[in-house]
């Protein structure tokens, strides 16, 4: 049995309760072993990542407009950062506007993903996300688990 | 009293001294008549003309026998005091040496009777070189001299009290009626193209009045007005009386006509003899108002009851009388054009706030006050906008716009220093302007930019029509003389009209200052409109700004919790305790209405966004943005058949691909969606430019646009529901009908449309299906 220690983490950056809690559904329907820490602003998640030493996060899954400083900020950041830009970013974002897209990728997002109305649609997007990202592609730093 | 044996109709006086006895009736033309050196006296007094220094007489009047007791032969080469005694003699010689007498008749004593002939006052003044002495009979009684200075003391005080131009035209007619007892006194005004008009009278009660009649500029020839810039007074005792002439006619020594122009008793012109008798008039009095060296005009006294006397000091105080008019009138025009410019300003001043205010220039020819109410004119017309605004009697608009080709090429236009065009008289510059007389005979105009896309222009009409012309019978001849009608009141006038045909009262200079000062103000305002429109333009691009975060807002702000209601409501559902099929059913609502809550949100944001991205315009083939669109809504199409229809190939337009499609999508999807026929036809076409005629009320397009349509079979639009299908989330239908939708398709068709600087518009008809018609700027418009 691998300690918590062993399992990928995932950070979610995410303001909104419900989606934070939809997000929770995803990951255990998914199946897929993962330490979740979530944050609610991008201040927190910048925190989170300075504190996390050289145990980084297999995948950060950020919401645009949190609390505090917003997640394109601290999109910027991270993939302005030589020792975080590698940690796969996923951008899970209300919004459909062209130029949040444009900045997103053009500040280094690995996805970008609009989070769908329906309750079920959205569980199954962020499961498959979670499926990739964390049990098919490889990633830096991380053994891949026996599944 | 003997002409002589001089030919009564000899040639004109060629070659010899004039004498209008002997050859007045000879003249023909009034501007050829030596009215300065006539070579006779009016009959009642007499005229010596003496050698300056030993004072020799060297002419004399014919009658000097029945009025001095001495005949003229008797007193040539004499010493005056043959006439005058030794010591009145040497009085007039002190005189003379004394007093300026130049060109200044002054009276000297009074020559006591002799004998049947009565006392006389003698007058004299120098000129060329020459003594003149006039005698004529006295009105000085010995122990009543006529208090002149206190009459004229008090007639210079009312004079002075008068505020108008016309008041003090009637004070000063009414002074000198008074002063002088004369029948009808009046004041002309010579207007700048010389005519005359009568402005102000006083006269007799039983006389009809003569004010407001016009006359040609010929009626006061050219020599009698070059008289009255020299002298300020000339009497004619009687009319017709008969005239005394000079021996010899001609200066002994020099040969040449005697120069009588200051001379008080100088023989009437024949040519103005005549017209007076014409008139019934049998004395008058003349006066000059002068201005500077100009004459101003005049004013003369009639009188219809024989012979007028009017003694030396009648006259000095007459004379006086007509300076101070001459003063007190040019204070009084400068008061009065100062009070008609402020009411100009001030007229001009509203009308521009009022332009201002009313954030348009029709303004100045549709609120109040107009631009009617400043310059006298009678009708204005505003070209603005491309279009014409008028008050008042103005051409038509055809006319206009025709006038305003003309006007665009005036040299005065398009001046640097004095933009304007004033004219009197449109026809004489501008042949077409013939058929406006009636009401643009005077033309002012100002264009308010370089390119001439606005201006302002007033109108006068023909003279003729302001002119009050009564046919009065008193202005009727009452006898006529050798030259028959030609010298009457009624030629006068006809002469007149002809003179003036086509002519408007002329723009005053204070007019045309004031219109261009306006013109100043309203590009002021267009220019400050402009500085307006800049900062307006700026707030919409920040409320545009506002707005797209406002919609970025919505979307993501609105959503979230949008999306947790559906959770827990999804969440709900799934609760075996409320799967009670009334409260499934509830629950699925809540589901549902979030849904479409979503779907609105999305189409706002849509639309917003679709006001605000940059087009990017390219040359289309429209053919196959058409092929694209038809593939994109292939998803919606009904479980019925569907035929689409392109009669021929669409010509190309100029205009974004994305959005373009985007209107065809939307336009395509309701055709199939609004349809309840077994087969859905759609019909994709456009009209050509020479079909666009076809009578159809359709909007205006732009000439270098072309029009698209698509036409289906569907269910129709209703008339009074076809401007309501293009608001925001406006629908014609239940929720569920036609498959549902926001209501926001046609609002983003009109607004990408509008975009592109088209029109969207729709003839349909319920149950015959509807048609759908666009405009889209084609290849070659920018």
């Amino acid at each position: 049995m691998p300690t918590i220690e062993d399992l990928p983490m995932c950070v979610l950056v995410e303001d909104s309760d419900e989606d934070a809690d939809t997000f929770n559904d995803a990951l255990r329907q998914s199946g897929v072993k993962a330490e979740l820490r979530r944050v609610c602003s991008g201040d927190a998640c910048m925190a989170l990542l300075r504190e996390a030493g050289p145990r980084l996060p297999a995948l950060i899954v950020m919401d645009l407009n949190t609390l505090g400083m917003d997640g394109r900020e601290a999109l910027r950041l991270i993939k302005s950062d030589l020792t975080l830009m590698a940690i796969p970013l996923v951008v899970f974002s209300t919004s459909a506007n062209p130029r949040d897209l444009e900045f997103c990728y053009g500040a280094g997002a690995n996805a970008y993903q609009v989070k769908p109305m329906r309750y079920l649609d959205h569980v199954r997007a962020m499961s498959d996300l979670l499926d990739y990202w964390l049990t098919r592609v490889a990633l830096p730093g991380y053994e891949r688990l026996p599944s | 009293m003997s002409t002589g044996d001089t030919e009564p109709t000899a040639l004109p006086w060629e070659g010899q001294a004039y004498s209008v006895k002997r050859f007045g009736i000879s003249i023909s033309n009034c501007d050829s008549e030596p009215v300065q050196t006539p070579g006779c006296i009016q009959g009642h007094g007499a005229l010596l003309v003496l050698r300056p220094g030993d004072l020799c007489i060297v002419q004399t009047s014919e009658n000097t026998a029945e009025l001095l007791g001495h005949a003229p032969l008797d007193l040539l080469n004499q010493p005056l005091h043959q006439v005058l005694g030794a010591e009145n003699a040497a009085l007039v010689a002190a005189f003379l040496q004394r007093e300026p007498v130049e060109c200044n008749p002054l009276y000297v004593l009074t020559h006591p009777a002799r004998g049947d002939a009565a006392p006389l006052d003698v007058t004299v003044h120098t000129v060329d070189g020459a003594v003149l002495m006039e005698f004529e009979a006295t009105a000085r009684q010995p122990n009543s001299e006529q208090d002149y200075y206190g009459l004229i003391k008090h007639s210079v005080a009312r004079l002075q009290g008068t505020l108008t131009l016309q008041a003090l035209g009637n004070a000063a007619t009414a002074e000198i009626r008074t002063l002088t007892g004369l029948d009808r006194v009046m004041i002309h005004k010579f207007h700048t193209d010389g005519h005359g008009e009568i402005v102000a009278e006083s006269c007799r009660l039983d006389l009809p009045s003569w004010v407001g009649q016009h006359y040609p500029a010929q009626d006061i020839p050219e020599p009698a007005r070059a008289v009255f810039r020299q002298i300020w007074i000339r009497p004619v005792r009687e009319i017709g009386a008969p005239l005394a002439e000079l021996v010899p006619l001609a200066h002994p020594q020099t040969g040449r006509a005697l120069t009588m122009t200051y001379c008080v008793l100088r023989a009437p012109s024949v040519m103005y003899t005549e017209y007076l008798q014409n008139m019934g008039v049998t004395a008058c009095l003349t006066l000059a108002i002068r201005r500077g060296d100009t004459l101003w005009g005049l004013i003369t006294c009639h009188h219809y009851t024989g012979a007028a006397s009017l003694p030396y000091g009648l006259r000095a105080a007459c004379e006086l009388l007509a300076q101070i008019v001459s003063l007190q009138h040019e204070s009084a025009e400068q008061r009065e054009h100062l009070a008609y410019r402020l009411r100009l300003e001030d007229v001009h001043r509203q009308l521009v706030t009022e332009a201002a205010k009313n954030s348009g220039l029709q303004a100045l020819v549709e609120a109040s006050p107009t631009l009617l109410d400043g310059i006298d004119a009678s009708g204005a017309a505003l070209f603005h906008n491309e279009r014409w605004w008028c008050v008042g009697l103005t051409p038509s608009a055809t006319a206009l716009t025709a006038l305003t080709g003309w006007l665009r090429e005036h040299p005065d236009f398009q001046s640097p220093t004095r933009p304007i065009v004033a004219t009197d008289s449109l026809m004489r510059d501008y042949p077409e302007g013939a058929a406006l007389v009636g009401v643009a005979s005077g033309l002012l105009a100002f264009a308010l930019a370089r390119d001439f896309r606005s201006m302002v222009l007033w109108f006068r009409p023909e003279v003729i029509r302001t002119i009050e012309w009564r046919g009065d019978p008193h202005y009727e001849a009452k006898v006529f003389g050798s030259h028959g009608h030609r010298l009457t009141p009624r030629h006068s006038f006809a002469l007149f009209t002809e003179s003036v045909r086509g002519c408007s009262a002329p723009w005053k200079e204070v007019e045309i200052e004031a219109a261009l000062r306006f013109r100043m103000v309203v590009m002021e305002l267009i220019v400050s409109r402009a500085g307006q429109l800049a900062e307006l333009n700026a707030d919409l691009l920040r409320s545009n700004e506002e707005l797209d975060a406002f919609a970025y807002v919505a979307s993501h702000d609105l959503k979230e919790p949008l999306r947790g209601i559906y959770k827990y409501a999804h969440q709900l559902a799934e609760d075996a305790a409320l799967s009670a099929p009334e409260n499934r059913h509830r629950v699925d609502g809540l589901m549902r209405l979030t849904l479409r809550m979503d779907s609105l949100l999305d189409s706002l944001l849509h639309f917003s966004r679709v006001g605000r991205v940059a087009l990017q315009p390219e040359e289309i083939d429209l053919n196959e943005v058409v092929k694209e669109a038809l593939e994109m809504v292939d998803a919606r199409r009904s479980e019925r058949p569907v035929e689409i229809e392109i009669p021929r190939e669409l010509p190309p337009a100029r205009c974004d691909r994305v959005r373009v499609r985007e209107v065809f999508v939307n336009l395509l999807s309701n055709a199939f969606k609004y349809n309840d026929q077994p087969l859905i036809h759609v019909e994709i076409g456009y009209i050509a430019a020479e079909d666009r005629a076809s009578g159809l009320a359709w909007p205006v397009i732009a000439a270098d646009h072309m029009i698209y349509y698509v036409k289906d079979n569907g269910i129709g639009i209703h008339a009074h529901h076809q401007e309501q299908v293009f608001k925001m989330f406006k629908r014609l239908h239940g929720r569920d009908e036609f498959g549902g939708g926001t209501g926001a398709g046609l609002t983003i068709v009109k607004k990408l449309v509008e975009r592109h600087g088209g029109v969207v518009w729709i003839s349909s008809e319920p149950g015959q299906g509807s048609t759908f018609y666009f405009s889209l700027p084609s290849i070659g418009a920018i």
